[in-house]
């Protein structure tokens, strides 16, 4: 099959099957970062801005990374080091951006739909490594390749995510694309932290934490994203922490073949605890090293990606 | 310049007249390796080494190379994206390579494998092993040992085909 997409905005935009194509090409990317000479030439003389505007560690390091590997050049920016403090709009921005001729642009930002509205707006490959709540697509491919590289194949693993599901780009571009491979996904949170008509996602909806976990293939955590939360959603971190962390008491009600994930940033202690994040279970790091793979899948998708059929 | 020898007698014989070139041209097996060019040049390096290891009494390196990272025209988006992995388990530094692929043409895939392969290590000395040399060159490369020289009209092309234990020859169009 080839690719239609000039830009990854959300993976409301991809099929099953072109989710199958990242998740299968991963793999050889997977292999380049473990070699000594971590380059291929593919992306020889391209040119990649990353624009953050919105604090990264991962995502950013990740795209960096995916570029360089394949021998693009790369130039990264921060919200707060850009003229976006002196006035400037994202669509000027980007406009004067485009003005130098980049091959790819990765945006993170906290307004949904921008990614989208530069796609439309500019010439060249727009990625989106999150916009506000609304979607975070690569988080969720590389979310999807781990469980794949673990249990084999997406369709009909039981998928837990737990925590604030209403302030979090990662649950909802990973519900869009696990129903898509025909995964049952369930949403675990306070009432408070579940976005209203959730079940109309395709969801199984709880906020019973315990009853999941037995019956739970992967158990993936969630930050609770206060950063984004004006209003008092729950009494306290520690309440969160009792009804909703990932506990050692919690991880023994696990299947020992099950997985447990985190995007990350992790809040120890808060809606993970130790035992979680640092047993046997966790793929939280394997995570980290699928999102370079990843990413770099989807740069050489969007930037030609033309490879030999024999 | 023959017509494509594509019965599975012809194919047998190119293979056999091959094998008989190598075993000429070593005297000793002793870091020697062979390495397919995927996909038609897997499918020939695993009969070729194959024939090798039964007639001289030796186990012989077999590794394989995806090119798709380092074509030189990965921005036409010509063709659908299908990538398989370079799997190469032990280490080329001082070894002679036997690069094997199925058709030698402009010499763009043979370009491509070199840059690859010198990625992964250094060779002692590389040599090109094809089934056939359809000529057309775009870049100064020849084949070390060729099977069969062909002549093929610009719109069709040649390429092997897995075929049980085996490969066929399969006579196509050529890409647009």
């Amino acid at each position: 099959m080839s690719w239609a997409h000039k830009d990854m905005v959300g993976i409301q935009d991809l099929s099953a099957s072109e989710i199958a194509t990242v998740l299968e090409m991963s793999k050889s990317f997977k292999e380049i970062s473990r070699r000594d000479i971590k380059k291929v030439p593919t992306l020889r003389g391209k040119t990649v801005v990353l624009f953050f505007y919105e604090a990264s560690t991962r995502t950013r390091l990740s795209f960096e990374l995916a570029a360089k590997r394949l021998s693009a050049d790369t130039v990264s920016l921060a919200g707060s080091g850009s003229s976006f403090t002196k006035g400037e709009t994202i669509i000027d921005g980007a406009d004067n951006v485009m003005a130098m001729q980049p091959d790819c642009l990765v945006i993170r930002c906290p307004f949904a739909g921008v990614p989208k509205a530069l796609a439309e707006r500019l010439p060249c490959a727009v990625l989106n490594a999150g916009d506000g709540y609304n979607e975070h697509p690569s988080q969720a491919l590389l979310d999807m390749f781990t469980m794949q590289e673990r249990f084999g194949s997406l369709k009909g693993l039981n998928v837990s995510i737990v925590g604030d599901i209403s302030h979090s780009r990662v649950a909802r571009s990973n519900i869009y694309g696990l129903t898509k491979m025909g995964a049952q996904v369930t949403v675990v949170a306070p009432k408070t932290l579940l976005p209203s008509g959730i079940e109309n996602f395709g969801v199984r909806v709880t906020s019973d934490f315990d009853s999941v976990l037995p019956s739970s293939d992967v158990v993936m955590m969630l930050r609770v994203q206060k950063e984004r939360i004006k209003e008092q959603l729950f009494p306290s971190d520690r309440e969160y922490s009792t009804l909703f962390g990932l506990n050692a008491r919690r991880v023994a009600l696990m299947q020992p073949q099950a997985v447990i994930m985190h995007p990350g940033p992790m809040n120890r202690g808060v809606e993970i605890g130790h035992d979680a994040c640092d047993g046997e279970r966790a793929v939280i790091l394997d995570q980290v090293e699928n999102g370079v793979a990843v990413r770099m899948s989807l740069m050489y998708l969007s930037l030609g990606g033309g490879a030999n059929v024999d | 310049m023959a017509n494509i020898p594509s019965s599975v007698e012809q194919v047998e014989q190119l293979l056999a007249e091959l094998t008989a070139k190598l075993t000429a041209a070593f005297s000793s097996w002793e870091q020697v390796a062979f390495v397919g060019v995927r996909s038609g040049g897997e499918l020939l390096a695993r009969q070729v080494v194959g024939r090798l290891e039964r007639s001289c009494g030796v186990k012989l390196p077999l590794g394989l190379l995806d090119i798709s990272f380092y074509r030189d025209d990965i921005s036409k988006r010509l063709f659908s994206p299908e990538v398989k992995n370079t799997e190469i388990d032990f280490s080329i530094d001082n070894q002679t390579i036997i690069l094997v692929d199925d058709v030698l043409n402009t010499g763009r895939t043979v370009r491509a494998a070199l840059d690859h392969l010198m990625d992964l290590g250094r060779p002692k000395r590389i040599m090109l092993l094809v089934l056939f040399d359809r000529g057309g060159r775009e870049l100064p490369f020849q084949a070390d040992f060729v099977g069969a020289r062909v002549d093929l009209p610009d719109d069709k092309r040649v390429k092997l085909k897995a075929a049980g234990e085996t490969f066929e020859v399969v006579i196509k169009e050529a890409r647009p």
